[in-house]
């Protein structure tokens, strides 16, 4: 009878997949840090397309730059999403600040290091926008841009 | 510079050695404060005797000997040798010695040995403490000697002198390591005197390389991003409030710096405002489109007017709009004597902005003696190439070190410095103070530039690798210095409200 039953229950554990609920998938990664969420986008497909989600990424940048202003998500979108915020400006950013020791603890610092990395990141979309040809995106090349995971 | 290197700056070298101090350890040691009549005990280590309290009067003699070297040179006499007699291999006085000198040396002398015997102890009591100076460091030092003397003896127009002293420098040159500090920049400078001397025409200049060279320099250094980031915030916070903005800028190259600002304005509170952009001189093809596309794209009501060069009369204000006007390493061009820096800062004020953002270099090459600029321009670009080989070029290429186009954009400045004069001389950096002066009598007070665009500036230069940028405020302005040199300067003016505006010009058709 136990015996059943504790089946039973390792049949219901066995049948709930985490992969089973993006929503739930994307809710966790969203609380990873930058490198480990990196690495999760390497576990399989799946995770890969969720992680790719800019919520996840969005929550990343909030964490370490607060997002006081409404527009920002529109203006985000547009110059190229919270992922790639992310991985060319407020990761890069903040690391080199924390070799340096500065630590972002004032909402003025932190708002001060988002409005830095917007700058960068607009001058970034812009160098995109060019023809290419002799002209490449190298604004950002100083940040010594981290390892790209797509 | 490290902190343990030599300056070889040969002014401050002179000034060392006459303040008492051996100029290879500037820090007075107890010894030598305290007892004055002793002999030096760091020459001595070197074989000369000389008393500490005469240490000032050698430097003294020594600088006439210099200046009488040079007059002999001049008198181009031919030389009576003396050196045989004079050439010390066993100092022991090394005042007297000098005192002998300068009794007994006739105007003939032949130039090149006579700097041998006086500017340099021989070599052998400097091999005896090699540990002190490397041969390397001690052929630097002479070459930043020479390349002093050459430029003299260019602005005494013994153009003979100079190109005996060139061929020695080459000579001079398999001796340093010239892919870095003293060495690299000496080449430029060196160049740069045999061109003006040989007459050489200027090589011709094209827009694309222009721009291509600027590019890089750009990404090497964060000089220009300073300019950019801080103007922009000035621009910001100048145009709070407004609902339609005017933006002029007279160097539009790539328009990198305007990105920054419309994202700005995007997000700013209260909504963006529209936004006109104005570009005068060369122009990157379609950087209007991709201006416009980025604006379009962050919702920011915007339009683009392309001016070509010198044509700021041609540029219409719309009345209710805020105007800005912004310079970034410009006005300095139109510095020369026929210049029309009087008429441009006019028009200017007749266009009556509510922010005019200079952003100069913080230098000054536009003295008019020849050896003054150059004495200023080798100490300037010496700390500029410092700073571009300490950030690496550019970050992740490490292997490279220094950026090779961005050298050659610095190159041209060097070679317009000295090998140009009059109107073809248009790079005549002047410092702040100069600029204050000069904009205060055309009718323009400064604005402060505020702590937010100092915590900004300070941010950007912390990303860079190197440890050696700062920012320092000085009378309102920021600038940019690197190991507390200043490198380049940023300013926000405003039209003073008391003053009227001049009458407009007759002739309108300003040419740079």
């Amino acid at each position: 009878m136990e015996n059943a039953e504790g089946e039973k229950e390792r049949d219901n554990t066995r049948r709930y997949n985490i992969n089973d609920n993006h929503d739930l998938l994307a809710e966790i990664l969203a609380r990873l840090d930058g490198p480990s969420l990196a690495a999760a986008a390497s576990v399989c497909r799946l995770w890969r397309a969720v992680s790719r989600r800019d919520t996840v990424w969005e929550a990343l940048c909030n964490r370490h730059v607060a997002a006081d202003f409404p527009g920002t998500r529109a203006v985000v979108a547009a110059l190229g999403g919270y992922r790639r915020l992310y991985c060319r400006c407020v990761g890069p950013i903040s690391n080199r600040l924390a070799v340096s020791g500065e630590h972002a603890t004032t909402a003025a610092a932190v708002a001060a290091r988002l409005s830095l990395s917007l700058s960068l990141f607009s001058i970034d979309y812009y160098e995109r926008l060019g023809d290419g040809g002799w002209q490449r995106p190298s604004s950002l090349l100083f940040l010594r841009s981290p390892v790209d995971v797509s | 510079m490290p902190k343990d290197a030599i300056d070889t700056n040969p002014l401050v070298l002179r000034n060392t050695f006459a303040m008492g101090r051996h100029p290879y350890h500037p820090q007075p040691t107890d010894e030598d404060s305290s007892s004055a009549s002793e002999t030096d005990t760091l020459l001595a280590g070197v074989g000369y005797t000389v008393r500490s309290s005469d240490l000032l009067n050698v430097a003294d003699r020594l600088e006439k000997l210099d200046s009488t070297i040079i007059a002999a040179a001049a008198a181009g006499v031919p030389p009576e040798f003396l050196c045989s007699s004079a050439v010390h291999y066993n100092p022991s006085d090394l005042a007297s010695w000098i005192d002998s000198l300068l009794t007994e040396v006739p105007p003939q002398s032949s130039p090149s040995m006579w700097m041998d015997a006086v500017c340099l102890p021989p070599p052998s009591s400097f091999s005896i403490d090699a540990h002190r100076l490397g041969e390397e460091e001690d052929a630097g030092i002479r070459l930043v000697h020479l390349l002093m003397t050459c430029a003299d003896s260019i602005q005494h127009d013994d153009h003979v002198l100079a190109r005996s002293l060139i061929d020695e420098m080459r000579l001079l040159l398999p001796l340093i390591g010239v892919g870095y500090g003293i060495g690299k920049v000496s080449i430029f400078f060196l160049d740069a005197l045999d061109r003006r001397i040989s007459f050489l025409p200027q090589p011709t200049k094209s827009v694309l390389e222009d721009e291509i060279l600027y590019s890089h320099f750009y990404e090497a250094c964060p000089n220009i991003k300073f300019a950019h980031f801080t103007a922009n915030q000035a621009i910001l916070e100048a145009f709070n409030g407004c609902d339609r903005v005017h933006v002029i800028d007279l160097s539009l190259m790539h328009g990198l710096q305007w990105p920054a600002l419309i994202q700005a304005l995007a997000l700013r509170p209260g909504g963006p405002p529209a936004l006109r952009l104005t570009g005068i001189g060369p122009q990157t093809p379609k950087v209007g489109l991709r201006l416009a596309e980025l604006a379009r794209s962050v919702g920011v009501p915007f339009s683009f007017h392309a001016v070509a060069a010198g044509r700021l009369d041609s540029v219409r204000v719309k009345p209710g709009e805020a105007v800005a006007i912004n310079s970034v390493l410009q006005l300095h061009l139109l510095l020369s004597e026929t210049g029309p820096i009087d008429s441009v800062l006019t028009l200017i004020r007749e266009l009556r902005p509510k922010i005019l953002t200079v952003v100069e270099q913080e230098a000054d090459h536009n003295k008019p003696a020849f050896l003054d600029r150059f004495t200023e321009a080798l100490f300037y670009y010496s700390t500029l190439f410092d700073s571009l080989a300490a950030s690496g070029g550019g970050g992740g290429r490490v292997d490279v070190g220094c950026s090779a186009p961005a050298e050659v954009y610095l190159q041209r400045e060097i070679c317009n410095i000295v090998c140009c004069e009059g109107s073809e001389r248009v790079e005549r950096h002047e410092p702040m103070g100069r600029w204050r002066v000069r904009l205060g009598r055309a009718g323009f007070e400064p604005m402060h530039l505020g702590s937010n665009a100092f915590r900004q500036a300070s941010m950007l230069l912390k990303l860079f690798s190197s440890e050696g940028y700062g920012v320092e405020e000085v009378e309102g302005c920021l600038s940019l210095s690197w190991h507390g040199r200043l490198l380049i300067t940023a300013s926000a003016w405003r039209a003073r409200a008391d003053s009227a505006v001049a009458p407009p010009a007759c002739h309108r058709y300003i040419v740079w």
